[in-house]
């Protein structure tokens, strides 16, 4: 596996470094070769960014690839936002010669040149194709039998998918498939792919943000859902903090959200407080305590295959 | 301005569609939006009076209708050009000029947190390209002068 980089963002080690802790420890768990490198900005931000220059948005996030690309590394991030961004630009400097060339003209003052070589990953697909729903497997100390968890993946999972190309743009699978993997049973429901609508709290839409959450956890109480998965800060927020707030006002859904990396770690072994998750502003312990009383199954690799594999504690 | 940026043929072509309003995340949840209008208007000349309504800000840039339009276009491309005019004519929620500006200043949207990141034993955090993503964003502000 070529080693990569750690795009973080600017939103998660801002606001929630405990992501960033849970995202180390996974990657840690399987030995993966990644690394921080010096010198990203924000990969940049497209609402706020674009909207106001687009020549800026192109040019910081061509700077961004240009780092990698001259280090022979390919980008992993934690954060839907920063793949999408970055790698719509990759895709709009691949297809036009003329502007990447304009572009190259300002980052050698820099000493950087954009190739557009570096891979650009969000988490989720990268576990998914690069570790391996096989190789989880057999690292599961207990996992999620019994669980009804649902998925969010996030609009900028995999939209634009001309740019981004991991998943079905209308149908994605590899979020499911790894919740599959963990044992968990993964509930469609009619907002799934839905936008989680947290855009709206960045231009002075309070209410509307609220209003879409709503529709979403409202839905998923009634399922009966005992958490939701998903591997986006902007998502996280939308759900964690303005849940928070929608409770404190008197409104109660009691929907645990659980970032992908953390799922992973306690399905590997780390405690809930290893993993940051009590930083949480939802309580987390509803569905903490339902899976302590949930039988133990461990993973399902073959027996040679569980002893060959390597244990990393 | 506006007809630079957009494809008023492809536009023309989805004010007779409308097919993805009923998959777009703020027609469906945000009583009164609907780019269909705005699209309209658009073909006919008419859009200088979006410029100020919360409309433009509520496509979520999800890009769910770029990936169902039949002409890979979507209401999307509408409402991004209608917002570059208004921010170029100075109209921005507040929140969207905060975070330009913090973007312009530091080449981010937040810093590290620091006394959380100790509590947790994560590392310190990388440096920031901040300093030289502004140089050479004022190279592109200088260049932009020198071409009028
Ligand atoms: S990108 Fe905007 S217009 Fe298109 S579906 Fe999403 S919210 Fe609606
Ligand atoms: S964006 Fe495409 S699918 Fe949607 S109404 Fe316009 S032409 Fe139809």
């Amino acid at each position: 596996m070529k080693d990569f980089a750690v795009f973080w963002g600017c939103t998660i080690q801002a606001r929630f470094p405990f992501l960033e802790k849970s995202t180390r420890m996974v990657l840690d768990a399987f030995k993966l070769p990644h690394r921080d490198v010096d010198g990203f900005t924000c990969c940049p931000e497209k609402s706020l960014v674009n909207n106001v220059d687009h020549a800026a948005f192109v040019l910081t996030a061509a700077r961004n690839v240009a780092l990698v690309d001259g280090m022979g590394l390919d980008i992993v991030s934690p954060c839907t936002g920063c793949v999408s961004n970055l790698a719509t630009v990759k895709g709009e400097l691949k297809a036009n010669p003329v502007e990447r060339t304009a572009v190259n003209g300002l980052l050698k003052a820099a000493g950087k040149e954009f190739k557009g070589n570096a891979k650009l990953t969000h988490l989720v697909p990268f576990f998914h194709d690069s570790v391996g729903v096989f190789a989880i497997k057999q690292r599961i100390k207990k996992d999620f039998s019994g669980m009804r968890l649902a998925v969010h993946y996030g609009c900028h999972m995999m939209r634009p998918s001309h740019a981004l190309r991991n998943d079905d743009p209308l149908d994605p699978k590899k979020f499911d498939n790894l919740l599959a993997a963990l044992g968990a049973v993964s509930l469609q429901h009619p907002t799934k792919l839905q936008c989680c609508g947290q855009g709206l709290d960045r231009v002075d839409q309070h209410d509307n943000a609220l209003h879409m959450a709503r529709v979403k956890l409202k839905e998923l109480k009634s399922l009966g859902a005992d958490g939701l998965v998903l591997c986006c800060p902007s998502c996280f927020l939308q759900f964690d903090n303005n849940q928070f707030l929608m409770e404190k006002e008197g409104e109660k859904f009691g929907i645990p959200i659980i970032y992908f990396t953390e799922l992973l770690g306690l399905a590997l072994g780390y405690t809930a407080e290893e993993l940051g998750m009590n930083s949480h502003r939802v309580d987390v312990e509803p569905f903490l305590e339902k899976w302590k009383r949930s039988p133990l199954v461990a993973g399902s690799g073959t027996i040679d295959e569980a002893l060959n594999a390597v244990v990393a504690f | 301005m506006l007809g630079a940026a957009l494809n008023i043929k492809l536009l023309e072509m989805c004010s007779k569609c409308g097919a993805c309003y009923s998959i777009c995340p703020s027609c469906v949840n945000l009583p009164g939006y609907d780019p269909r209008e705005v699209i309209q208007d658009i073909v006919a000349g008419d859009w200088e009076k979006w410029l100020l309504s919360k409309s433009i800000w509520q496509c979520l840039e999800c890009h769910y209708c770029l990936e169902m339009c039949y002409q890979h276009y979507g209401f999307e491309n509408a409402m991004t050009a209608m917002r570059a005019v208004a921010t170029k004519r100075g109209i921005f929620p507040v929140q969207v000029k905060r975070g330009w500006e913090m973007f312009a200043k530091t080449g981010k949207l937040g810093e590290p947190a620091m006394p959380a990141r100790k509590k947790m034993n994560l590392p310190a955090p990388a440096a920031s390209g901040g300093e030289e993503l502004k140089k050479i964003y004022a190279l592109l502000k200088e260049k932009r002068r020198g071409q009028g």
